[in-house]
């Protein structure tokens, strides 16, 4: 159990060896820690809002964070410092790198008078990153709430507010492919280790399972709450769901009716096989630890878990 | 040839100068006439259909004119009131054009008159609601159709067998007591009726037999012994049964809202709040063989439902009136002995569920005491009475077999008149207790100083349990009954968070609940008193036993619960079997069971040999389970490779790309946690985790 943070935990990930753990919450520094023992190794201050989304690149150099005071940073992880910060006109609800760590998107919100956003940069250099993007795209219908690469870095995924699921293609800003996945917004979006397969979360209470490259429907794991992380397990066939009431009723009503325990489901079976107990708010985010030994969640609670647990 | 065009040529030059003529002058008719030897193919009916429906025949407008016999026969000093009130009556269905009584020599009518309306519909309809309609004790009209008369006079005289009619296949409406397995049935209802389903509660999982969207327009019931399932919609009620539930009867009663089933499901009551706009009763009561209302009431104000109370054989219905009990017999729906019984101060009544006994209970006024008198029907005989002092309030619970009536009487220490209503202190509670099965019916008496939050019966048997306390301590008791002994508290659960009792339908077993809070359930077993499981499920609204006493289900509705609307199964002994939620579910009913046509020694034969029937049913349960597990290790077999398919095409892909991923990340393998050993820095960092210190002497 990992306190660091002062408000609710939005986003978590692991780097690609899985030794560190990254969080940002709506309070204003990102965090990160040692996966094995949860010791904090430090912080990233800059930002003026609440963090909305982070990521790392596969090498574990840069950190990203786009946040609610409508700047994407790029830090550096070994050390701490700024190295590039872009000013858009709305918050920055997702950022990610792609495969080759080349390229990041990121999207923005629909705000006042600002429409949807998601534009394409590349990371190689700081110079580039304070520059135009590489390519712009508006979204007016439905503002997107979670963002993944394709692999190899030729396509963009996208969910929505309204529970759609667009696959663009970024080189020429074309809408490849789109289903209406859920009834409602889509919380989370998370790839499988190879990347062939993703999970999402919604608000309507599901979370599915997709084929990346056509955006095929896999499976649907049910619940009674809204789902709003869901993660896949890198080693086994499990998915591991987080979510409970929403946050505004959290206050309330007591813990056993929230429903915010982990919930395990099976990958295949989509049946529910075991739960973990832990949170008193709604989980906002959940993360496998690269080796699937272990895997972290970070709730509305404020308190970041760190979950380690043997399959017989 | 040459005549036949000179025809043409004459016929044409004939034509135009009609129209040489018509141009010239125009005001002077054309010929319409046939052309010689035409044929009109098309007949007057075809062409004019319409209009000739309507030609007036001869017997037109007696169609209008209705005859209504049996009204009051009075002098000319009454007769402009006895207009008005006929006037009054028969408005309402129409306009009346014209009225005529005839009338005797000195101005006396005769007894009838007759009325014609505007048009014929409106008689049909006057004649259909008023026909048998009573005006007072001593007059009941007979409404008939002035053409009914004609129709009658001339009957034929020599009579046609009439045609037999197909035989009609009965549906078998009883097959669901034919099950092998003695499966139960149960209906569930989501949002308000749409949709409805029927599932059997088949072992290891219930099997959906039939599902209907729009089934209902507001919930359904089953009948009190399971043969029909009734539907509520805007315009009347349907009752459904039989394998397929098909349609069995439907009735007409607009805008119904409450229904009720007598009890060996002769009769259906309905009651409809805002019938008269629709120029129907508000309470009808139905046969429902014969699909036929039998008498309708049109109760004053809101009503209570349910209205009437039937005793156990459908022989006798009773209703609570002002200060007097209304008891009616069918098959006539008259009032037994024509008249009600005049009960000065009366404020509830319940029949016996075995006997034709009914018990009521008469409040206290000043110094007249409060009685409770059990009467027994049609004989009008009191069995039994017994006053009672310083009464607030009553209330009546009989036991399912009929062998007792427990009476729960609230009572008072002292009592103060504060703006008209009555205050009153220090309340506590007696249970009176008659035994119905013994000579001159005994009493018994167990007084309780707490407030009692629930009473029930053991359904067979002779205990009854009880919840009392204040809200945060509260304990349930358990009494038993022995003849010629007063009742002897069996247990008592101490501080308990439960309110409501749910008996096994068989007894023995009960389930206590603690509705509409933290969902608290406790199974116990009274035989010997063990808590055989405590669990919960949070924000239950309901418990069901099914009607044989096998399974629980704990609902909550969403009639009363926002929120995790749903149900689940449980054996007797509170082990969980299935959860199901399912977003807006309504209402869950088992579909009852008549009563068994074993007798009592026939029962307890079956129960002193009733190791040999359980190895039976073991033995078919095991390989109910071990076929059921078998279907699931396949099913999932199935989907398994079904996914492992996906997955290997999709590796497949993912292999080919390799090539281009390791171009992306210069050259690096990252495809695996540990397969780009060389370019890893080892690195041996030490953690501090805890410092033990141990003293060694």
């Amino acid at each position: 159990m990992l306190h660091g943070h002062e408000r609710a935990i939005t986003q978590i990930c692991y780097n690609r060896e899985g030794d560190l753990l990254f969080s940002c919450a709506k309070d204003v520094s990102p965090n990160v820690w040692f996966s094995l023992n949860g010791e904090r190794l430090g912080n990233f201050a800059g930002h003026n809002g609440a963090v909305w989304c982070l990521d790392v690149n596969w090498q574990t150099t840069m950190f990203m964070s786009g946040a609610a005071d409508n700047t994407l940073k790029l830090w550096d992880v070994s050390n701490g410092k700024e190295i590039g910060n872009i000013e858009v006109m709305s918050s920055v609800r997702t950022c990610k790198f792609s495969y080759s760590a080349n390229l990041a998107a990121y999207s923005t919100d629909t705000q006042r008078k600002q429409v949807c956003e998601i534009s394409i940069i590349d990371v190689r250099n700081g110079d580039m990153f304070g520059s135009e993007p590489i390519s712009r795209l508006r979204v007016p219908d439905s503002k997107v709430t979670a963002l993944l690469w394709g692999p190899l870095d030729s396509t963009v995924i996208t969910g929505h507010e309204n529970g759609r699921i667009t696959q663009w293609d970024m080189r020429v800003c074309k809408e490849i492919n789109s289903i209406d996945a859920h009834t409602e917004a889509i919380n989370d979006m998370q790839m499988s280790k190879e990347g062939y397969m993703f999970v999402t979360a919604s608000k309507d209470t599901t979370a599915k399972l997709f084929g990346t490259e056509d955006l095929v429907h896999l499976k649907t794991y049910r619940t009674e709450r809204p789902v709003n992380s869901a993660s896949i397990s890198p080693t086994q066939d499990h998915v591991v769901l987080g979510g409970g009431q929403e946050a505004s009723v959290v206050t309330t009503t007591s813990t056993r009716v929230g429903k915010f325990d982990a919930r395990f489901y099976h990958l295949v079976f989509e049946e529910e096989f075991g739960r973990v107990k832990g949170h008193f708010g709604p989980i906002n985010s959940l993360a496998f630890h690269p080796d699937g030994k272990s895997y972290a969640s970070g709730g509305e609670d404020e308190i970041l878990y760190l979950n380690f647990y043997l399959w017989l | 040839m040459a005549k036949k065009k000179d025809a043409e040529k004459s016929a044409q030059a004939q034509e135009t100068e009609k129209v040489a003529k018509e141009e010239v002058n125009e005001e002077e008719e054309c010929n319409f006439d046939d052309p010689k030897g035409f044929v009109d193919k098309i007949s007057d009916e075809e062409l004019l259909g319409d209009l000739l429906s309507e030609r007036p025949c001869e017997t037109d407008g007696f169609d209008n004119v209705i005859v209504i016999d049996g009204i009051p026969q009075v002098g000319p000093e009454r007769f402009e009131k006895l207009q008005g009130v006929i006037t009054r009556m028969y408005s309402k269905y129409g306009t009346i054009i014209n009225v005529y009584y005839p009338k005797t020599e000195n101005g006396h009518t005769k007894g009838y008159v007759f009325i014609e309306y505007s048009n014929a519909q409106s008689a049909l309809e006057a004649v259909t609601t008023t026909d048998n309609m009573r005006l007072d004790k001593n007059h009941t009209f007979l409404v008939n159709l002035f053409t009914d008369f004609k129709k009658y006079e001339e009957i034929p005289n020599d009579w046609e067998p009439p045609e037999p009619q197909q035989y009609k296949e009965q549906r078998d409406l009883h097959y669901y007591l034919l099950e092998p397995d003695a499966y139960d049935q149960f209906s569930v209802i989501c949002s308000g009726g749409n949709p409805v389903q029927i599932w059997q509660n088949t072992a290891p999982q219930p099997t959906k037999l039939e599902e209907r969207a729009r089934w209902t327009e507001m919930y359904v019931q089953w009948s009190p012994i399971g043969t029909y399932l009734a539907t509520l919609h805007f315009r009347g009620i349907a009752l459904w049964g039989g394998p397929a539930f098909e349609q069995i009867m439907k009735f007409s009663h607009t805008e119904v809202q409450f229904i009720e089933f007598s009890p060996c499901e002769n009769y259906l009551v309905t009651y409809s709040p805002n019938a008269d706009m629709h120029n129907q009763s508000r309470v009808i009561m139905w046969d429902i063989r014969r699909g036929e209302g039998m008498r309708s009431f049109d109760p004053e104000g809101p009503a209570i439902w349910p209205m009437f109370r039937w005793s156990k054989d459908d022989k006798y219905f009773a209703k609570i009136g002002n200060n007097m009990l209304s008891i009616y017999e069918t098959p006539s729906f008259g009032l037994l002995g024509k008249q009600s019984e005049k009960v000065c101060g009366i404020r509830d009544f319940a029949w016996s569920p075995t006997d034709n006994i009914l018990a009521y209970w008469v409040a206290e006024d000043s110094n007249i005491p409060a009685r409770v008198v059990l009467m027994e029907i049609p004989s009008r005989t009191e069995v039994r009475a017994n006053n009672l002092f310083n009464v607030c309030d009553c209330k009546m619970h009989w036991q399912k077999s009929g062998d007792y009536l427990c009476v729960k009487v609230d009572r008072y220490t002292r009592c103060k008149k504060e703006k008209g209503e009555n205050k009153y202190i220090g309340l506590y509670y007696n249970f009176e207790i008659f035994h119905m099965r013994e000579k001159s019916i005994p009493m018994d008496s167990v007084e309780i100083k707490e407030p009692i939050h629930a009473f029930a019966w053991e359904p067979v048997g002779s205990k009854f349990a009880i919840i009392h306390g204040e809200t945060s301590n509260m304990n349930v008791a358990f009494y038993g009954l022995k003849t010629g002994d007063k009742p002897v508290l069996l247990k008592k659960f101490e501080k308990r968070s439960c309110n409501t009792l749910f008996w096994s339908p068989v007894g023995q077993f009960i389930v206590l609940a603690d509705l509409r809070s933290n969902g608290v359930l406790e199974f116990i077993d009274t035989a010997d008193f063990t808590v055989m499981n405590t669990t919960d499920h949070y924000g239950v609204s309901d418990v069901e036993w099914d009607p044989t006493g096998r399974y629980v289900v704990t609902a909550v509705s969403l009639w009363k619960f926002k929120e995790d609307t749903g149900y689940w199964i449980w054996t007797f002994q509170g082990r969980i079997l299935s959860r199901n939620n399912m977003p807006k579910f309504c209402q869950l009913l088992w579909r009852p069971r008549p009563p068994t046509l074993l007798s009592v020694e026939q029962q307890k034969e079956i129960k002193k040999n009733l190791k040999n029937y359980s190895a039976q049913f073991e033995s078919k349960d095991r390989m109910r389970m071990t076929r059921a597990s078998k279907e699931v290790v396949e099913k999932r077999a199935a989907t398994m490779k079904k996914f492992e398919e996906f997955r290997t095409s999709a590796l497949e892909k993912w292999r080919e790309q390799k090539e281009r991923r390791l171009q992306m990340r210069n050259n690096v393998d990252t495809d695996e946690l540990d397969s780009d050993l060389q370019n890893v820095e080892e690195e041996v960092v030490e953690f501090f985790i805890k410092e033990e210190t141990t003293i060694i002497n």
